[in-house]
Parts: structure tokens; sequence; C-alpha cells
């Protein structure tokens, strides 16, 4: 199902006023790391405004590495990534800082600073990108009311569970406001019920019209959500379907 | 960007990578210093024999004869005008023994010892002499073995201040003072670099899960490196203030008086220290960004 990015989605004629830029658009992605290893091959999506998209596969399947190009944390092989418009193989090093505010980034592994209190490791994100921006305490007050953590501001990481250390890095993922949300096995470190009000949060900040992309390999929670679901396999995109299950159903395949 | 929180959390975090890591940043503390310090010797030294070079080549065609104590003015104003007569000599000048002390005193520092030996009635030591204007440099040895011979002079070890290879040694010294200073501070300083950029290094390994999450939410490089490079700077100012402090301390105490410093005034000095500031924070500047190279990288 590939599409070139020029290409526009069919047009509803009478409400929409103007067409949806794809926000996120995989071209022909090859990926080959210093090793020699293939971790993508041939890939290409493209991810609207709004969409919320689940990218499963096994172990070794090339997720991460998809969203270690979207931060630009790689360059593709070959093909090309845009990001809102923008070619990141073009990106100057120096312009990386802007795109990475587009973005808010989640990990497994929470990557929270253990000395700092919640509501200055939410803040560390403005700080450094923005000292001195006014009403600081509020914004991190907002993002901290949106993962429902607004009563645990002075403690320290270390004294919160798994799932709520993981709503912190989300709320300081959002702190920015970022117009696209990626997740990169948000919830690999946690039980199904913690995981399951993670990816309740992830699904209410797409309502808020945030684009959402979550890579994982949590089965139940793919299914149960039927959102968009790109699945891989070896480097590869095997399946892209709009209500996907996290195995190969009765879908529509490529 | 804010410059006034910009600046705090620059402070802030270098602060605490100093105290975080206070036994690296103390060595490379001392090494800086250490630098600075043989730079700054090597400088003061340099200067000092340039400047003791330079008065005796002002005073290479200048000679002056001591003359012994006790002899009559009459047969010094003999030999002073057979002198003069010569075509060599521009002009002589007689220089009474006053006269000498006053210059002992103020030129070689010699006061408190002529103070001491006249209260004691230990009188004036220093002797009166003839001081000759010559026409060249190659004059002061012929007119020096003439009067050498003069029953009138000094009968001491050096009736006159002929001294035919001084210039040649002082030059010498400049030359050997200059390679050494040079071979010492370039030795010393690469270690210095070294261990400051072994230190940024620990400090920004201390500090990599703050760097990737500064990347990770878009902080500009520039912005994460500061920090760094302000501790190497403070390390380096710190250095420079504690080189400069031993420089200046070990003048005033051992330096008073002592040729080799007579050409060191307040300018230099300040012009020293300026110097040493400078070449501190340079140096640990550099090597703050060296030192963060690697992690920023990607
Ligand atoms: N830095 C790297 N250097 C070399 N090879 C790498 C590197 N990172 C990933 N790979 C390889 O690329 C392939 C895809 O890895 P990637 O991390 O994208 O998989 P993944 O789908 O995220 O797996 P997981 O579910 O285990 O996180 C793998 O074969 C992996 O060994
Ligand atoms: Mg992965």
């Amino acid at each position: 199902m590939f599409r070139s990015h020029h290409a526009q989605p069919p047009e509803l004629p009478a409400v929409r006023t103007a067409p949806t830029r794809p926000l996120i658009v995989f071209e022909r992605v090859f990926k080959t790391y210093g090793n020699g290893n293939p971790a993508l091959e041939d890939v290409s999506f493209q991810v609207r405004p709004k969409d919320f998209v689940f990218v499963v596969g096994a172990s070794g399947a090339g997720k991460s590495t998809m969203v270690r190009l979207l931060i630009r944390e790689e360059v593709a092989s070959r093909g090309h990534v845009l990001v809102d418009g923008q070619d990141l193989r073009r990106l100057r090093r120096r312009q990386l800082p802007r795109l990475r505010r587009k973005m808010g980034i989640v990990f497994q592994d929470y990557k929270l600073l253990p000395t700092l209190t919640v509501e200055q490791n939410v803040a560390f994100a403005i700080q450094v990108t923005n000292p001195g921006r006014r009403h600081l305490k509020e914004k991190v007050a907002e993002a901290l009311y949106i993962v429902g953590l607004e009563d645990k501001l002075l403690s320290q990481p270390g004294q919160l569970s798994g799932g709520e250390q993981q709503r912190v890095a989300i709320a300081r993922a959002l702190v920015h406001r970022p117009r696209i949300f990626l997740a990169d096995e948000p919830t690999g470190n946690l039980d199904p019920d913690t995981s399951w009000g993670i990816v309740q949060l992830l699904l209410q900040i797409n309502h808020r019209g945030t684009t959402v992309v979550v890579a994982t390999h949590n089965r139940e929670i793919v299914d149960l959500c039927r959102q968009r679901v790109i699945a891989m396999e070896q480097g590869r995109i095997v399946r892209d379907e709009v209500e996907g299950q996290y195995m190969d159903g009765a879908a529509q395949a490529l | 960007m804010n410059p006034v929180p910009a600046i705090r959390f620059v402070l802030r975090s270098a602060l605490q990578n100093v105290t975080r890591n206070f036994g690296i940043s103390l060595a490379s503390l001392l090494t800086v210093t250490l630098t600075l310090l043989g730079a700054g010797a090597a400088v003061v030294v340099v200067h000092a024999l340039d400047n003791v070079l330079h008065s005796e080549e002002s005073q290479a065609s200048v000679l002056k004869v001591f003359l012994a104590d006790h002899v009559s003015l009459q047969s010094i104003m003999q030999l002073e005008s057979s002198l003069a007569a010569q075509h060599q000599v521009v002009s002589v000048q007689f220089e009474n023994k006053d006269a000498a002390a006053r210059q002992g005193c103020r030129q070689l520092g010699l006061c408190s010892a002529l103070n001491t030996l006249r209260s004691t009635g230990g009188g004036n030591p220093l002797p009166a002499s003839l001081n000759l204007k010559l026409r060249s440099i190659g004059a002061v040895t012929t007119i020096n073995d003439e009067v050498r011979t003069s029953p009138l002079i000094f009968q001491g070890a050096h009736p006159t201040d002929y001294n035919p290879d001084v210039i040649p040694r002082l030059e010498r010294y400049i030359l050997i003072a200059q390679i050494a200073g040079g071979i010492l501070v370039a030795v010393i300083g690469a270690v210095a670099l070294v261990i400051i950029t072994i230190s940024i290094r620990t400090a920004a390994y201390v500090r990599r899960r703050e760097i990737e999450i500064m990347k990770l939410v878009g902080a500009s490089e520039w912005f994460i490196r500061w920090p760094f490079i302000f501790e190497g700077m403070m390390v380096g100012l710190a250095s420079a203030v504690v080189a400069a402090a031993i420089l200046l301390g070990v003048e005033y105490v051992f330096g008073a008086g002592h040729a080799l410093f007579l050409g060191i005034g307040v300018r230099f000095a300040l012009t020293v220290i300026a110097g040493l500031l400078v070449a501190g924070a340079f140096l640990g500047a550099f090597g703050s960004m060296v030192g963060i190279r690697r992690s920023l990288a990607a």
C-alpha cells in the first residue's frame, strides 16, 4: 500500500477545508547499522495528524529503529523520513532541538532523574529548553494533572510505582505540548492493569489532538484498542491495518 | 531565551560538577596551576634577563674605573684629563664615594647593608670612580688594559667593571630560559589539558542521564555544553589565581632587591596576572570542549 507523500488522500469535498498533510512519512526507508545488520528494509507508511498508531512485531523486528529514525537519533541508510514536511536527512545539527521539541518521547525505562522531585523532573524539560519561561509551575501542574499525578509533586521517582514513574515521564513529554507523541515499549516494565492505565492515558492524549505512535509487543492492549496497527517482521512492514489486531487475523493484508 | 535563569542553571550545574567530582577537579586544578606556574615563571625570568641584557648593552660602551681610597683629588684630576684627551673617550665623569653609595642603594638594593655599615662605624665601602663613556664597545678593552696599570685605581679583584663576556652569556641564558620554559610549559600544558579533558568527561559521565534527557527534550547543544565549559573555566581561573599568588609571593619573599627582579614593575606584574587568567580560562574552556564532545555526538 505504498503511497508517495505527494498523493493526497481522497477528499471529502464539502466539509474539509484543507487537505491534511501527513505529519510523518516513511518513504522506502532502509536502515543498516554499522555491523551490517539490516534493521529496516523498504519501509513506507504515513501518519496523519491526530492519528493513533501501534507499531508491533517480535523482538528485533525494527520498532525501536523506527523510533530512533523519527527522533533523528539515527539517519536512514536509504529513503526518506519526513516529519511535518521536513526531510530529516537534510536536518542540520543545530535544527535538531526544534524537531525534538515538537515531539514528546517516552521509553520503557522512564528516564527520570532520581534526585529530582516529580515536579522538578517535569520542569526540567522546560528549564533546559526555555529557561525563564513564565508560568512554569502552572504548565508543570497542568501536565501532571493530565497524567493524574497532581498530588505527587514532591515525591521522588524512587518513591513511586512503575506506572506512576511512567506517568511522570509522560507528563515531562507533554509539557512542551508536542504535536507528536512517541512511546517505545511504554508498558514493557508494567503489569497488565497498570499497562492498561498507561494506554488509556495515551488514547486520551490522542483525543486531545496529539498524534501518537506506540511501539509495543503488548498483545492484549493492541487487540483491545482497535486502533491502526503497523506490523513489522524482520525489518519489513507485513501489515498496516486501520483497526488492526496484534496477530494476522481476518486482515486486509498488504 | 531569558539569560538570567539560563545563567543560573549553568552556574548551578557547574558548581555541582565541581563538588560531585571534587577529587578529579582538584587534580585538574593542580596540573593547570603547575602549567601556569611554569609559564609564568618562564615569562618572568626571561623578562628579567632581558632587562639586565638591555641595561648591560646600554652600558656596554661605559667603563667604570674604581679609584683607591685616599688618593689626592689632584692626581685624580690628572688621570681624568689624560683620559679625556684620548680619542676614543667621549666623556669622563667623576663619581665620589657618596654618589657611589646612593647608586648602590638605589640600583643594587644595598641600602640596608650600607646603613648598617655606616651606623656601626664601618664607613662607606664603595669606591669612588671615574665613569668613562667610550666611542665603541671595542674601545672598552683597550682603555681597560691601559687604565689598570695606573697606581691610582682600586686594588681589588675588580678594579674596573669590565666584563667582556657578560652580554653573550646573558643572551645564552635568555635562550636557555626560553627553550626550557617552552618545553616545560608544553609538556605540563599537554598533561593539564588531558587531565581537564578527563575531568570534564567524568563530569559528563556522571551526568549522562541528564545529558540524554536534555537532548531528548530538545535542549540546544550550547545549553548542554555551557555548564561543562564553565566548570573548566572556573578550574582554569582558580589555577591562575593560585599560580599568580605563588609567583608574586616568591618574588615578594626572595626577589626584593635581587638583580633578576629589578625590571619587574607593577605594570609587568599586572600583565602577567592578566595573562595567567586568560591562559587558565582558555585551557579550561578548551579542555572542556574536547571532554564534552563525545557526549554530544549523535
Ligand atoms: N545500535 C545498533 N547497532 C547494531 N545493530 C542494531 C542496533 N540497534 C538495533 N540493531 C539491530 O537492528 C535490528 C532491529 O532492532 P530494534 O531495536 O529496532 O528492534 P525492536 O523491534 O525494537 O526490538 P525489541 O522489541 O527487542 O525492542 C535488530 O536485529 C538489532 O540487533
Ligand atoms: Mg525496541
